[in-house]
């Protein structure tokens, strides 16, 4: 199915206004994305292109560059947001649960919700059995945190026209790769509604550090400017302003004090929930009954 | 025709001087782009490469990225644009008028001008038929404004070397593609003369946020130094001040300046108040109007009609 027969168009002005317990204004979605480079395969991302752009296989610096991220630079996440009291949205390749038991456990232990994102880091019109792929994950998480997963990113947010279909069969309840949108929508599918979170390609380490080039302290104005506006958004309808890191771009040295100034800003606000996926869309669910 | 065939080259400050009334100086037109992105072709922007990059389709990621702006960012850009009391123009892909209806609706309320550009967003060099497309935006236009469209913007400003032509031979007055000047011309064409009306690939913010990469707000630094300069160029006939801050003479001549913007790009919420804060810092001159390119082509034509013997 292509977009337009999952879900027709519909101008925000135009809906009823979701709102949030005890008159909040907006619930700050942090996602922290860990991933598994095949070092078999070109790497997902470079931060160096060998001279004269070469394809390097084995891509050893580019792959060690995104191994810092699980060595060292995680760490600093699960450090800030453990004294920040915030349990963010894992978005995980499962893989990971067996390639850095360490790292997965870590966030399993503190509470952290696990959020399907494929078996390992590559677009997903390049797996040759998505229905497989996808219950091979599921199940792997769900062994490892005890729970299933509900929530499910594409990988770079990747979707073949099918994909919804086979995430809905799957029992997956809510996905992130349609930024389309400041609320919850429900989209159709062949095995029934699936519900898309509004996940971001603004506030995002990917599109922002490693396309547009921008400076490290510009996270922490984006985020600031974006927070700002959808606050005073906030007043009339529920807003939901999602981050998403990865720990090889903001858990560097370098950027990680940017990401916590983000928090330092946006917590001097009342009516700022930090809610992980699952707990926005058992609102979003409970708003729609009473509707 | 080749561009030299269209116009002779010509020096701004060797042309009649062009008056603008209640003793403006400079008219400023408001562009908005609406678009609709075909989810089963490449996308013609990209936020979000994929993993290990190539153009796996469908590009859902990055089609959703552009409907944002559609269901969201439109609403917000047209608050500000509302507590400005500027009417704009909308420059639509004729596909998204039927797609979009609640944002030609909104357009058509405040009377904007509806401006054609192209019938979906693709490169003009790659229309199958190329009159068929411009007649049928014209058409998708004058179904919800009950009147045809005036002026042309060719999607990413492409063209062919037939354009102008099929666009007057279409019912079209003015192009914006040619980005040439500070001030309107007029292009050659098989039939009869076209306009052009500057539009800016300067101030604009595909070019600024998608292919520059510049935090956003650039694009509010940019538009008011672009403003200041244009602004002291048309001032009062007096030999250049020198030093700091706009500078060099200004001769008199009325100047235009365009401001574009996309709904998936300023109207995020990120980038929303610089969009703001340079409607309100032009807003502060009494001496500067804001027009639509209608008013701008009338303007002008009654202008040159009053050189011309």
């Amino acid at each position: 199915m292509i977009p337009r027969e999952r879900c027709s168009y519909s101008a925000i002005v135009d809906r009823p206004p979701l709102i949030l317990p005890d008159r909040a204004r907006l619930v700050v979605w942090t996602i922290v994305n860990l991933e598994f480079w095949d070092i078999a395969r070109p790497m997902a991302r470079q931060v160096l292109p060998a001279p004269t752009g070469q394809v390097l296989l084995p891509d050893v610096p580019n792959w060690s560059w995104h191994e810092y991220g699980m060595r060292v630079g995680v760490w600093r996440f699960f450090k800030l947001f453990a004294r920040l009291g915030i349990r963010p949205t894992l978005s995980i390749n499962a893989r990971v649960c067996e390639e850095y038991e360490r790292v997965a456990r870590a966030a399993r232990d503190a509470g952290w919700e696990f959020m399907g994102h494929a078996w390992e880091q590559m677009p997903i019109h390049n797996v040759a059995d998505q229905a497989q792929m996808i219950a091979q994950s599921l199940d792997l998480l769900q062994r490892f945190a005890g729970t299933r997963p509900v929530g499910w990113l594409g990988p770079g947010l990747t979707e073949t026209e099918e994909t919804p279909d086979l995430l809905a069969a799957a029992g997956v309840k809510y996905i992130g790769d349609w930024v389309y949108d400041d609320e919850p929508t429900e989209i159709r599918t062949a095995h029934g509604p699936l519900i898309t979170l509004p996940y971001s390609v603004e506030l995002n380490d990917i599109p922002m550090m490693l396309v547009q080039h921008h400076e490290s302290a510009y996270f922490t104005q984006r985020c600031i400017d974006s927070f700002e506006r959808l606050y005073r958004e906030g007043a009339e309808r529920a807003k939901i302003m999602a981050i998403a890191v990865h720990p090889y771009i903001s858990g560097q040295p370098h950027r990680i004090k940017y990401l916590e100034a983000v928090y330092e800003h946006v917590n001097r606000y009342a009516g700022v929930l930090h809610w992980n996926g699952a707990e926005i869309l058992d609102w979003y669910e409970a708003a729609k009954e009473r509707a | 025709m080749l561009p030299t065939e269209r116009l002779e080259f010509s020096v701004i400050a060797e042309r009649p001087k062009l008056q603008l009334p209640y003793g403006a100086r400079l008219v400023v037109w408001l562009i908005v782009n609406v678009e609709e992105w075909e989810p089963t072709q490449p996308m013609p922007r990209t936020v979000l490469t994929p993993p290990a990059g190539g153009a796996p389709m469908p590009d859902i990621p990055n089609w959703a990225w552009h409907e944002y702006g559609n269901r969201v960012g439109f609403w917000r850009m047209l608050d500000v644009i509302d507590e400005h009391r500027i009417r704009a123009v909308l420059a639509v892909n004729g596909s998204a008028i039927r797609r979009y209806e609640p944002i030609a609706r909104a357009a058509l309320e405040r009377g904007w001008e509806f401006i054609g550009h192209g019938f979906t967003q693709k490169n003009m060099q790659k229309v199958p038929d190329e009159r068929e497309d411009i007649r049928k935006t014209a058409a998708a236009i004058r179904e919800v404004t009950g009147r045809s469209p005036r002026g042309w913007l060719g999607p990413g400003l492409t063209e062919t070397w037939e354009t102008p032509d099929l666009l007057v031979e279409e019912g079209y007055d003015y192009v914006c593609d040619w980005v040439l000047d500070d001030e309107p011309v007029q292009l050659r064409t098989r039939t009869r003369p076209i306009v052009n009306i500057p539009y800016t690939q300067e101030c604009n913010d595909v070019a600024m946020m998608l292919i520059q990469h510049h935090k956003a707000s650039e694009y509010y630094d940019r538009a008011i130094d672009q403003f200041e300069q244009l602004y002291n160029d048309a001032g009062p006939s007096r030999p250049s001040e020198g030093a700091s801050g706009p500078s060099g003479p200004s001769d008199g001549s009325a100047r235009v300046m365009a401001l574009v913007v996309h709904p998936y790009i300023m109207g995020a919420p990120h980038r929303l108040k610089y969009f703001r804060n340079v409607l309100a810092h032009i807003r502060q001159h009494r001496d500067v109007l804001f027009w639509t390119g209608e008013e701008i082509l009338n303007w002008y034509t009654a202008q040159r009609a009053a050189f011309t013997p």
